[in-house]
């Protein structure tokens, strides 16, 4: 009925192969590119120690020689839970005050879309965490899984607030020590003031000829030191 | 009747289409390239200094650099290219003949002046049928005749005649201009033949596969990728996540350092071997004992253990210049000089996205960290250091001799204010500076541009009062009084008035002119304005001798919130001023009064909010302003019941507000025929309402300073 003309189709064809095809490679590699650049995102926050360690004192391998692992003491493994806790409030919180940032300067172009996409895996991660955290405390002692967080910030707020103090006071030796200085050279000079209005009475006529002269005085030095003192200063940083 | 496309055989079309293209895209590209090629900073006033320190050559060519790297050789090229192309279809279009078609005229046929009359056409026809009909004439083989071209000759003539005389030709020919009636015609395509000519066609079809399957894809994909690469700000999307990573709300000066050597920018600097190399003898520098401060590089104990925290590397290397830049540290090698003068600018354009970034969080702390910085880096101080050393000469000696152990700094304008005397026994003497050096470093002085902020205030333009969530607009009044300014004089009172533009005056509201005071009314002693042309006046080019690029300084306004330490009203800049802020010899300061407008939305509650305001300079140590001002915002029923108590306020009856109250029944107000002889000229307009339209109610709060 119908006479195809094969060869005449041929060519058509051929283009609408190449098109798709050129597409549907395109579209593969894109994909794969991009899951390989979420893949390999780093991490928003660094490797969770207080985590580590607890996990590894819960989970104890027998040392060599013995069958039993050494049993750790209740008391050892709550503490380490509450470091845990502690460091997890750190981390809530600068991703709590980072979020509205974030998202701001996402929409602005300031930052990234891969910043973004990190975050919020790290969102996802303390979600996970922190359920992670209250199911463990449950599991150590009933109920604690609902105070554990409190504690755990009571805690934080006081280490920050301690870290500022201790800041602080880190420098009054240095104060001290500037201000000890500071008075002995006021000091000085007030005696020396006494000193000179002590004689200045009785060479009050000198002293109207030496100003004077020291109006002078600073020109006949102009005129010297202009090239020796820029020289003299960097020979000075020179020897730094 | 046929329509046909011809392509342009005769070659006399197509250059016409090629000139007309070229030159669409060569004006454009000529006119880039001239702008390109001029030196943008040369329209810039300068501070006129002759200070040269060690390493003025070496900032000079970094800075010569950057200018290079703006130009483009292809732009060059292109140019060059389309002012050939243009020239040469010029040439062409002089040069071909195009094929002339003559317009059919009867008149000329028979030789006959268009005035003509019937009877004279009559008579000149059978004049020419007497003397040229194919019967009578005979061909003359002189001409080269033949029996032909007599017919036709014969045939046109009375063609000629019968379109003169006959209705119907004579409709034809005044309808197509020929007695035939309509005549085909033909569309020539301003190609040339060549293209369409048999075996070129494939490279034809090549041209276009290549223009648009391979041309057009690289081009959409490179501005595509190219605007994912860089941020807003300039900078590139990795250094800006990076710096987003290294922002603290408790971020000081140091640590905004310590978070910009964090940039991508940098890596260009220092490939391959270059990554490591001198760094243990830059870190030696700047960890050596200091003069004014403990260590060399200005850096605190806290920035240093930041510092050898990091793992060896370009960036501990960017990092550890960037003190040795801050503090002025001589490194004894041309490339670590050099390599320490060429990193201050990128840290400056990463500090943008810093700025961005401590924006978007609202923190007070933060924003004025990044202004701080950004001061620092143009300036080449490390942070918390004296601002004295931004004069010329001035080393840290010098300050020394200045300060004493004092740990209060001292500021420029303090230092200047100071008499003549007192200051030049201070710093002027063995191992401190020469009298020459002193008169330099003075002279530098007196014309940085210092901002003092003269009065402050709230206003709601037209209204008296400022309501919840009403549009205010913040008015800075200031002029600039270089340190040590002698005969500064009083603050005119009428110039730290803002007198609103009267209703009618579209342009003024839309801000599309300013107006300018030009004297006093004698009776009422308003003061006359007339609108003048915007000016744009920049102030003159940072004068920063370290920093590798020119800056033209720039003035933030912004209001913080001082109990929560959050910023209320995010920063207006200000680059430009209305006013001139020296006289022509560039070094005179005309103390004129500068208006800085910043708008914003009230509170929705009414009640007093304390702001502090900050006016900060991006490019001088210790040229900010910071103030209190207070914004009063008034209960919206009570605004418009003391409205209604007050006559003037009342709308005119040609006012948008007038007609409105016209609407509700109200009567409108007549005009008062004072006011009428008031405003007869255009030019004093804007003084008639002055008493209500100056918000009078707001606060205003004197600067500390």
């Amino acid at each position: 009925m119908f006479d195809i003309d094969w060869r005449g189709l041929l060519l058509p064809l051929a283009y609408l192969v190449v098109l798709v095809g050129t597409f549907m490679t395109f579209s593969t590699v894109y994909r794969k590119r991009k899951a390989v650049e979420s893949a390999n995102l780093a991490p928003w926050f660094g490797p969770h120690l207080q985590r580590n360690i607890y996990l590894s004192i819960l989970h104890m391998e027998p040392e060599e020689g013995s069958e039993k692992a050494p049993k750790v003491p209740d008391s050892v493994i709550r503490a380490a839970l509450l470091r845990r806790a502690v460091e997890d409030i750190h981390r809530i919180i600068q991703i709590r005050t980072a979020k509205q940032a974030c998202s701001t300067l996402l929409q602005r172009g300031s930052v990234g879309d891969d910043l973004w996409q990190r975050f919020q895996r790290a969102e996802k991660e303390m979600e996970e965490e922190l359920r992670d955290v209250v199911m463990e405390a449950n599991a150590l002692v009933p109920g604690w899984g609902q105070i554990i967080f409190q504690s755990a910030n009571e805690i934080a707020a006081n280490k920050v607030l301690r870290d500022r103090l201790e800041e602080i006071e880190q420098q009054t030796e240095r104060d001290k020590e500037w201000w000890e200085k500071r008075r002995a050279t006021i000091k000085n000079e007030f005696m020396k003031e006494l000193d000179e209005e002590a004689g200045d009475k009785a060479q009050s006529k000198t002293s109207t000829n030496s100003v004077a002269g020291s109006e002078d005085e600073p020109v006949l030095v102009g005129t010297d030191t202009p090239s020796a003192t820029p020289s003299g200063a960097s020979k000075k940083k020179s020897k730094k | 009747m046929s329509t046909d496309y011809a392509y342009d055989e005769e070659g006399f079309l197509w250059p016409f289409f090629v000139f007309t293209l070229t030159l669409i895209i060569t004006i454009p590209l000529t006119f880039l390239l001239i702008k390109r090629s001029r030196d943008p900073a040369a329209s810039f006033p300068r501070i006129q200094t002759s200070f040269k320190h060690d390493h003025t050559d070496t900032v000079d060519t970094l800075r010569k650099q950057e200018r290079r790297k703006d130009r483009k050789l292809w732009l060059f090229f292109a140019v060059i290219a389309g002012w050939a192309v243009m020239g040469y279809m010029l040439y062409l279009i002089q040069t071909t003949e195009a094929p002339t078609h003559k317009l059919w005229n009867p008149y000329d046929i028979l030789n006959i002046p268009e005035t003509a009359t019937e009877k004279q056409i009559k008579s000149t026809y059978k004049k020419l049928s007497l003397r040229l009909h194919p019967d009578k004439a005979k061909p003359d083989p002189s001409k080269n005749e033949t029996i032909e071209d007599l017919t036709a000759r014969y045939v046109e003539i009375s063609k000629a005649y019968q379109a003169l005389t006959d209705e119907e030709i004579r409709n034809n020919y005044i309808q197509y201009g020929n007695p035939d009636g309509k005549q085909g015609y033909s569309i020539n395509i301003a190609l040339p033949k060549v293209i369409v000519s048999d075996g070129n066609g494939k490279y034809v079809v090549l041209l276009y596969s290549v223009l648009f399957g391979v041309l057009l894809p690289y081009l959409v994909g490179s501005w595509w990728y190219g605007t994912l690469r860089r941020s807003k700000e300039g900078v590139l999307m990795e250094s800006a996540n990076r710096i987003f990573r290294e922002y603290k709300d408790t971020i000081d000066e140091g640590g905004v350092i310590t978070a910009l050597s964090t940039g991508k920018e940098y890596e260009e600097l220092f490939k391959g071997d270059k990554a490591d190399s001198g760094l243990s003898k830059v870190e030696s520098r700047i960890f050596a004992e200091g003069e004014l401060s403990p260590l060399a590089g200005g850096l605190s104990v806290k920035d240093k253990e930041k510092l050898e925290d990091l793992d060896s590397g370009p960036r501990r290397k960017v990092l550890a210049l960037l003190w040795a830049y801050l503090g002025r540290i001589e490194l004894d090698d041309a490339e670590l000089n050099k390599a320490k003068f060429a990193v201050a600018p990128i840290a400056h354009s990463l500090n943008k996205a810093f700025n961005a970034i401590s924006l978007a969080y609202m923190n007070t702390g933060p924003l004025l960290a990044s202004y701080y910085t950004s001061q620092l880096l143009i300036q080449a101080l490390p942070p918390k250091s004296s601002p004295l050393l931004q004069l010329p000469y001035f080393t840290p000696a010098v300050v020394k001799a200045v300060e004493g152990d004092s740990r209060i700094h001292t500021s420029v304008q303090s230092f200047m204010d100071r008499p003549d005397t007192k200051r030049r026994s201070l710093v002027v003497g063995k191992n401190l500076l020469s009298e020459e050096q002193y008169r330099e470093a003075v002279s530098v002085a007196k014309q940085l541009p210092f901002l003092r902020v003269a009065k402050a205030y709230f206003k709601v333009t037209g209204e008296r009062f400022i309501v919840p969530s009403s549009l205010v607009t913040l008015v800075v009044k200031g002029r600039f009084v270089p340190p040590g300014s002698e005969k500064v004089p009083d603050i005119d009172p009428n110039d730290l008035e803002d007198v609103d533009p009267a209703e009618d005056d579209l342009d003024a509201i839309s801000g599309r002119k300013t107006q300018k005071l030009v004297g006093k009314d004698e009776k009422t002693g308003k003061p006359i304005y007339e609108s003048a042309e915007t000016e744009h006046i920049a102030a003159p080019l940072a004068a920063a001798p370290y920093f590798a690029r020119d800056h033209s300084p720039r003035w933030h306004v912004f209001l913080t919130d001082s109990k929560q330490g959050r910023v209320a009203v995010p920063p207006f800049t200000f680059a430009q001023f209305d006013r001139p802020i020296f006289a022509a010899d560039g070094r005179t300061p005309t103390f004129a009064m500068q208006t800085l407008k910043a708008q914003f939305q009230a509170p929705p509650q009414a009640g007093h909010y304390t702001f502090v305001m900050h006016v900060v300079c991006d490019s001088y140590v210790g040229f900010d302003t910071k103030m209190e001002v207070t914004l009063i915002v008034e209960e919206a029923s009570k605004a418009a019941a003391m409205a209604a108590d007050d006559e003037i306020s009342e709308p005119d009856e040609d006012s948008i507000a007038g007609i409105m109250h016209a609407a509700k029944g109200g009567q409108p107000k007549k005009r008062k025929p004072a006011k009428e002889d008031d405003s007869d000229s255009d030019e004093e307009s804007g003084t008639d309402d002055e008493d209500d339209d100056t918000s009078a109610t707001n606060t205003d709060t004197e600067p500390e300073n």
